[in-house]
């Protein structure tokens, strides 16, 4: 190839270094002009004084000047005052109504079959918090998360606001006159044909005898009442058991062992409320009293991790292990067992499922010498022959002893059997139901697939749905009938024997709903126009009037009465009870003689902890409360243990396809440390496809594997197959865990004494054994001065014995303090909320791990380093022992943040109100939801924990007024009032007389990173395993 | 360089301008003060109300009206019936009367312009003051004597820490008072 440079440029090239570098042709070719150019350091014109005769004699000075001046004189000649707004007062005050003062009205929750006692915050006519009510016989003042929460369903945007009817399948509006009349007449038209009336499980007298009225106003029409999660399992095998009755309550407070099978009974589901606060009781530092539990289980749940022994089992195992330990207990000729249980041994069966044999064997021991002092349970999802086989154990050690024949729970209308829903579903299939009522119930999400419930209502002529929400179940429908949430509704329930509670509205309703009760009454009526707002609230005093108010024997008249029982939200009745109980030993005869043929996989259908069976799905609080075991927020996801991922190939984050003979669910896998091998538990309630703004595609719908014909019961099936398919779904953990393989990582939190435990032997043989003289008498410099807190200094102790880290404290912080759901992309990123926190920590093998649960909060430092680094004091502290935080000095430098050590400040990184979904809480109706005594905090600022302060000003307030010392117990904080168990003790830490100081000055009590010497009024009670003395 | 031109600039043009700058800002910053803290600011309300009258000359109780004020946060505007529960029989041909009976049988709210505010991030509490023994006048001013009602003092942090600074001196009239709380928690939160 020539050169293409010509013989010149050569020459003059030998000069040049080489490599030639050439920026442009004009350099290339040694262009002269280019030449002269480039010999110039500036470039024309740049050096040279610029000319300024051409330039405007206005100088860019004198215009600044000008600019200035005009400003400041402007400044000077404005007059006018700011406006301020205006004040509106009432036109006519309601009498009960101080502005700024709140008022409580008793009333009943709904959120579940219990109907817990609610006392509801109201401001200016308002609610405002959702708190227990304390005269509750069976609640005693405490409500969980979703009883909590459920205050925002009342604010939801996504309420439907007046009744729509489906014209060529589109929704329109339709006035109530209308679609009542044109209701009526179907009702009266259907001829032949099934009215069916579907809904939840009833619990309220007065509702059940307006439904047996509808059914003698239309005799076409049948109930079926269905709750997704039940006990009919459990009722049953008593019912085969005893003959009579619903299985009993339990005294868990008296029990010395309780064995739980696969049973959740601290976490959900039947009376947690009740359960947790009897369990506490016996998780006490002060008396020292300690209950031990033993839990086997496949997944790790909220009850297994407040184990003292654990045992890893898959599902369907358990009624095999029964068996055992009956065959073991009678092999020790401590029971004599009616049948031949020879076929199972213990031994073997530990063998099988590698189960720990030195626990086996303390289980056996603790059977033993606690006859009538210990109790097993199981699981309300396990099959039928397990509960016969555990009430047959119970029976013969004695165990029956526990449970309470002073109170018996009410069935007031009995839950449908599956038999009766197949038979639904049957003549569906026939086109024998003209008409199907959704009576705030949601069939198609949460029926078992195999009905095909949602094909078979093609066959129906006439849907109509009451709901509040648009769902799954409504919008194939011909009607939809917005119903009012349960604060504008009217109602009682009885759920034992022993007493009413009742239900009344504490607000208008916000939109043009109908209670419920109220449009069956108006059908009954049948005359649509003679709609009064108050016709069911006649109805139900009616009710009261010839049924309750007789009954109840009293000396006041029943005006007095009525308004009585509204004020306390309970009435008590005399109805002593005394059950008796008989075993029937010839059940245990017909139970399987051998185990049940196990192979693949076992999957457990659970109920979702926030979201229950999905009806929350679409309260942004609950979807992201962190799952209590695995952190997981807005999601549901299959948890495997970490061998059987190993065996597929799994981890977390990759797609599962579960196969269950025709039924099959792909989803999102979570290995999950101290899951049982080959088993998979999946939690339901996501997935819902038609639920709101918030609830719709979050999560896979679990219910599409549920099916009562191939399990073993409704929610438990074995012999599942389980493949990888290929794809990755993001799951979002609130807290990760630390990589069980790295020994220097492993137990990290014990080892910096965030975490620290001992065993109820080692305490009472040394009460002080956490007390390290030597540590405590080092007094260690200071960067602050010393501050003396002579005066009222507030603290908090939680102890970690009776916390079991259900989150309950987590949703009271977000709705006492105003705390905005943030989504799942902001948790991804570490930008969740919430004030506090469960932190869980796993310690030991990735297999059996151990796990320490630990609320975190602020800890209000003596010498917080937070505030030492704030360059513009917005975080300082307050002379009674606060760590302050003032919105509107901080200018978000995070400073504060990043100098924490228990990282519990939290930073508006948006405002997330408006970042959500597209603004979803900045709709004008959210606002009502806010407490009018904090903040709420927009984009840029820094917030944290602040021991409620707004709730210490009111005490403060009103110490004034009365002219009293504030007192540390006049205080509570929104935690602490919602936790069930009374972990959390709030108080004056310099008050010696107040139940408070015992748990602050306790032995067993600890500082978290104590060594930083930032003095936290935060104390944790460390956490106990009443394990057998020999292991300590 | 034109360095005589540099040297007139910083020897005589800056000077006067940072001169007339500050100077401006200065006078700005006092001559608008009052404004910016609302001091002197007294709306026309809806309603031709005197507090004079009322408070003043047949010496009705403050409280007979604003009914909250020493029980909560707020003082509380009267409501429209509080008013009527006298002038549905006194005065009641007299034209401002005439429109509060039409506010009131119309039931629509009365907007009253706001005279006094402290800013949202701030939770003053009345009742904790009034109980203490703090009277309205003193930092409402002689309301008693004012036919329309203005903002007398300042209602800013200043002002409110001048007072919880020096209650002695501010407020002679209580026996004994304490100072008031000079941390964050005791107002904002």
């Amino acid at each position: 190839m020539p050169d293409i440079r010509d013989d010149e440029i050569t020459k003059g090239a030998a000069n040049n270094p080489d490599p030639n570098y050439w920026r442009s042709f004009e350099e290339l070719h040694r262009d002269q002009s280019f030449i002269n150019e480039i010999n110039k350091e500036f470039k024309e014109g740049a050096s040279e004084s610029p000319d300024i005769s051409g330039i405007s004699a206005f100088s860019r000075r004198k215009f600044l000047a000008l600019l200035g001046a005009s400003a400041a004189f402007a400044g000077t000649a404005c007059t006018n005052y700011r406006d301020k707004g205006e004040i509106i007062p009432y036109n006519k005050k309601p009498a009960e109504i101080t502005i700024g003062k709140a008022n409580y009205y008793a009333s009943t929750c709904n959120g579940c079959s219990f109907a817990c006692g609610v006392l509801i915050k109201t401001r200016e006519g308002r609610p405002v918090k959702i708190d227990g009510n304390p005269d509750h016989p069976v609640s005693q003042g405490k409500i969980c998360a979703q009883g909590q929460a459920s205050i925002m369903g009342l604010y939801d945007p996504d309420r439907l606001k007046s009744p729509k009817s489906n014209n060529n399948n589109r929704f329109v509006d339709i006035s109530w006159h209308d679609a009542d009349a044109e209701i009526i007449n179907e009702l009266n038209n259907v001829g032949s044909k099934e009215i069916a009336l579907i809904t939840g499980n009833i619990v309220s007298p007065a509702e059940n005898k307006l439904i047996h009225d509808f059914i003698n106003k239309y005799p076409a029409a049948k109930v079926y009442s269905f709750e997704q999660f039940n006990e009919s399992v459990r009722n049953n095998a008593w019912k085969k058991c005893y003959g009579t009755g619903e299985f009993p309550l339990i005294k868990w407070n008296q029990a010395e062992v309780v064995v739980s099978l696969d049973s959740d009974f601290l976490g959900m589901g039947a009376n947690k409320i009740e359960n947790t606060r009897l369990f506490a009781e016996r998780r006490d530092v002060i008396n020292k009293k300690f209950n031990r539990l033993y839990v086997v289980e496949s997944n790790l749940s909220l009850t297994g991790m407040n184990a003292d022994y654990r045992l890893k089992l898959r599902p369907d195992a358990q009624y095999a292990f029964v068996m055992a330990i009956l065959n073991e207990l009678r092999k020790r000729n401590a029971i004599d067992v009616s049948r031949d249980t020879g076929n199972f041994s213990l031994e073997n069966f530990a063998g099988e499922y590698n189960l720990s044999k030195k626990d086996l064997n303390y289980l056996m021991d603790d059977l033993m010498n606690n006859r009538g002092r210990a109790i097993v349970y199981a699981g309300d999802q396990l099959p039928v022959n397990v509960h016969i086989a555990v009430n047959a154990l119970n029976e013969y050690l004695g165990n029956s002893k526990l449970y309470n024949p002073d109170a018996e729970k009410i069935n007031i209308l009995p839950l449908s059997t599956y038999d009766e829903l197949k038979n639904l579903a049957e003549k569906m299939k026939a086109g024998q139901v003209g008409m199907v009522i959704h009576y705030d119930a949601n069939p198609v999400y949460n029926f078992p697939v195999n009905f095909n419930y949602e094909e078979l209502l093609n066959n129906v002529d006439i849907i109509v749905s009451l709901t509040q929400v648009e769902n799954e179940s409504s919008i194939n429908g011909n009607y939809i009938l917005p119903v009012h949430h349960y604060l504008e509704s009217w109602g009682d329930a009885k759920t034992r024997n022993g007493f009413y509670s009742l239900r009344q509205p504490v607000i208008s309703p916000l939109y043009d709903t109908r209670q419920k009760e109220a449009i069956l009454l108006n059908w009954i009526n049948g005359e649509p126009s003679s709609f009064k707002e108050t016709v069911y609230h006649e109805y139900l005093m009616d009710y009261w009037k010839t049924e309750v108010y007789p009954g109840l024997n009293s000396k006041l008249s029943f005006k007095t009465l009525w308004y009585g029982a509204l004020h306390d939200g309970v009435v008590l009745k005399n109805e002593k009870v005394s059950l008796s109980f008989t075993f029937n030993s010839s059940v245990l005869a017909d139970l399987p003689s051998s185990a049940i043929n196990i192979s693949g996989f076992a999957v457990h259908i659970k109920e979702s902890y926030a979201l229950k069976d999905g009806r929350y799905a679409n309260n942004g609080w609950l979807q992201e409360l962190p799952h209590p075991v695995s952190k997981v927020t807005w999601d549901n996801y299959a948890a495997v243990s970490s061998t059987t991922a190993k065996k597929l190939g799994l981890e977390t984050n990759d797609l599962v396809e579960i196969k269950i003979s025709d039924n099959s669910l792909t989803i999102p896998v979570l290995v999950q440390p101290g899951a049982a091998d080959n088993s998979i538990t999946i939690e339901t309630g996501y997935g819902r496809t038609k639920a709101g703004t918030v609830g719709e595609r979050v999560g896979f719908n679990a219910n599409k594997l549920s099916n009562i014909s191939t399990g073993l019961s409704p929610w438990l099936f074995t012999s599942a197959e389980v493949n990888k398919v290929p794809g990755n779904y993001k799951l979002v953990l609130a807290q990760t865990f630390y990589d069980f393989t790295q020994s220097l990582k492993q137990d990290l939190p014990k080892k910096r004494g965030i975490i620290k435990e001992g065993t109820v032997a080692e305490y009472l043989s040394n009460p002080g054994f956490m007390i390290h003289e030597e540590e405590k008498s080092k007094e260690l410099p200071s960067v602050n001065p010393p501050f003396p807190y002579n005066k009222l200094k507030w603290g908090m102790s939680i102890d970690l014995n009776k916390c079991l880290s259900c989150g309950d404290c987590v949703v009271a912080c977000l709705v006492e303090n105003n705390i905005p759901v943030v989504g799942k992309d902001q948790v991804n990123v570490g930008r969740e909320m919430h004030w506090l926190r469960i932190d869980r920590y796993y310690s030991g093998t990735m297999e059996d791990p151990a796990v320490s649960n630990q609320p975190m909060l602020c800890q209000q430092c003596d010498q917080a380093p937070c505030e030492n680094v704030c360059p513009v004091l917005a975080t300082t502290h307050s002379p009674d022992g606060l760590n302050q935080m003032i919105y509107n000095r901080c200018v978000g430098t995070r400073y504060c943040s990043n100098n924490c050590p228990y990282k519990v400040r939290r930073f508006n990184f948006f405002n997330f109100r408006d970042d959500f979904r597209d603004g979803y809480q900045e709709s004008p109706v959210f606002a009502l939801l806010q407490n009018p005594e904090v903040t709420v905090r927009s984009r840029g600022v820094m917030e944290k924990c602040t021991f409620c302060i707004q709730r210490i000003a009111e005490a403060k307030a009103d110490a004034v007024r009365e002219g009293k010392e504030l007192k540390g117990s006049d205080v509570t904080t929104a935690c602490k009032d919602a936790c069930s168990t009374n972990a959390i003790k709030f108080g004056d830490i310099n008050n010696k007389e107040e139940e408070f100081y015992k748990y602050r000055n306790h032995e067993l009590g600890y500082y978290v990173l104590e060594e930083l010497n930032i003095k936290p009024n935060v104390t944790y009670i460390a956490k106990l395993r009443n394990t057998h003395s020999e292991e300590a | 360089m034109k360095v005589s031109y540099l040297d007139y600039i910083l020897r005589n043009r800056l000077p006067v301008t940072i001169f007339v700058a500050v100077a401006a800002f200065v006078l700005t910053f006092f001559a608008s003060r009052a404004e910016r803290d609302g001091v002197g600011y007294t709306p026309d309300q809806p309603i031709n109300f005197s507090h004079k009258l009322h408070a003043g000359q047949m010496q009705i109780d403050c409280q007979y009206c604003h009914i909250s004020v020493e029980k909560s946060r707020f003082a509380m505007v009267p409501a429209v019936e509080t008013c009527m529960n006298c002038h549905k029989v006194a005065r009641t041909d007299s034209p401002e009367i005439i429109k509060l009976t039409k506010y009131y049988n119309e039931g629509v709210a009365l907007p009253w312009k706001r005279v006094h505010k402290v800013p949202d991030y701030a939770y003053f509490d009345h009742s904790v003051h009034i109980d203490k023994g703090i009277k309205c006048e003193s930092c409402h001013g002689e309301i008693k004597n004012m036919n329309k009602v203005g903002q007398m003092n300042s209602f800013t942090m200043r002002n409110c820490l001048s007072c919880h600074r020096n209650s002695h001196e501010r407020l002679p009239y209580i026996e004994g008072i304490s100072k008031g709380p000079e941390y964050c928690y005791a107002c904002h939160r």
